[in-house]
């Protein structure tokens, strides 16, 4: 039989993966604790924020378990929420012992993202789909694919590995529109309008205010409403970045119709 | 409206925001077809109403399959619900705004701001009511292949 504090670290590291790619509060507690309690662990306690883990377990007869983890959260990566959630539907089925559901863990934390090359493809896609739909025509919508994809190299190597969330979100919508222009300027597309709005759209928070929402739904108020302030200020900052920008062309005036 | 042409481009949309957030790529098919309803229901209600409530229509419809994919799929919702919502974020409202604002249109900044508003309200409605239907609602036709004992949550998939 595994000990108490094998048992809750596996639980917690579910929990943390979980939290960390983008899942939202409710899934992240009832793994903990369906985790914990297959495992013979009636008496565990899991709170959780929109950047941290709060658990113990307190068994009659057995030392009592704390831990607080501290879990920064990164970009969304849906396929490890998935794994992780398949690992615990086939935990409670039985199928795993706590030290074959760590090394499953393990590897799920390891699961290969996606490589930058699709990831831009993707961002191009997404970005000359979304120029279209919201009004552009079919020049735009590529137009807006370049962009998107220039956009979304500056993300991958600038802005996520050394900029804060705001600075990024800022100085990424000022790339978008900087790169929108230069190729409207260049002759490609009609209405400078949809290829920004394209070009942006990658920078979007549809995980956090998505998961804000779902979690102010489920009466986890702390963690929406801080998911929801991150949403609302992202967005704030990607209007920031493109109206600097527009800004500064009007006053340079003449170059770019505005 | 070229209709077929804005589904392709919301299906082509959430496709593409399924591989950024690393969906597994065997579920790219059902985002995009969450992605593609909402967005068709979203043009279909929008001559009628307001673009708020074309919005909430589409919501429910996004919200709706994504819940019945993760029932019979046996996934989180999130899965689904993320990338599919995002052709109805007011993301193109934000953009107006910001625009109007440096422009110095305060006018209509204003007014495509308070209607970028109204468009989240109507997407925290869509989700907060669809997510009150029953779990078992979506499990009709499933017959037995599931028992609440097995279940990953009890409230929500």
């Amino acid at each position: 039989m595994e000990g108490e504090r094998e048992v809750m670290d596996v639980a917690i590291e579910a929990g943390h993966i979980l939290l960390e790619n983008g899942a939202e509060i409710f899934r992240v507690e009832e793994t903990i604790y369906r985790i914990s309690r297959h495992y013979g662990i009636e008496s565990s306690n899991a709170f959780t924020l929109s950047n941290g883990i709060f658990v113990t377990a307190d068994s009659v007869g057995k030392e009592p378990f704390a831990k607080i983890l501290h879990v920064p959260v990164g970009s969304a990566h849906l396929d490890r929420v998935a794994a992780v959630n398949q690992l615990s539907r086939e935990i409670e089925e039985g199928k795993f012992t706590v030290s074959q559901a760590r090394e499953e863990l393990e590897r799920i934390r390891k699961m290969p993202g996606k490589t930058y090359r699709v990831q831009v493809l993707a961002a191009a896609l997404g970005s000359a789909g979304f120029a279209y739909i919201y009004g552009g025509g079919v020049t735009d919508a590529l137009a807006a694919s370049i962009a998107g994809a220039i956009l979304y190299i500056y993300i991958l190597y600038v802005s996520r590995p050394h900029l804060s969330k705001m600075v990024g979100s800022i100085t990424g919508g000022m790339v978008a529109t900087l790169a929108s222009m230069l190729i409207y300027t260049l002759g490609l597309g009609e209405q400078l309008d949809y290829i920004v709005i394209g070009a942006v759209v990658s920078l979007i928070p549809g995980v956090a205010f998505t998961n804000a929402i779902r979690d102010i739904t489920d009466e986890n108020y702390l963690a929406g409403v801080v998911r929801m302030l991150d949403a609302l200020l992202v967005f704030f900052c990607i209007a920031i970045g493109v109206g600097v920008v527009y800004a500064v062309a009007r006053q340079l005036a003449g170059g770019v119709r505005l | 409206m070229n209709l077929a042409g804005q589904i392709l481009a919301a299906v082509m949309g959430t496709v593409g925001f399924s591989v950024m957030f690393s969906v597994p790529r065997e579920y790219y098919p059902l985002c995009g077809f969450v992605g593609g309803a909402g967005w068709l229901v979203y043009c279909l209600v929008l001559p009628y109403t307001s673009t708020a409530e074309a919005t909430l229509a589409g919501t429910v419809l996004v919200v709706f399959f994504s819940r019945l994919f993760a029932v019979r799929r046996k996934c989180p919702v999130t899965l689904f619900l993320i990338p599919g919502i995002i052709p109805l974020v007011p993301g193109g409202g934000v953009y107006w705004t910001a625009y109007y604002i440096v422009t110095e249109q305060m006018d209509l900044a204003s007014q495509k701001g308070f209607e970028a508003v109204k468009i989240a309200v109507a997407i925290v409605l869509g989700i907060v009511f669809v997510f009150q239907v029953p779990q078992r609602v979506f499990r009709i036709g499933t017959k037995g292949r599931e028992t609440g004992k097995t279940r990953q949550e009890p409230k929500q998939p």
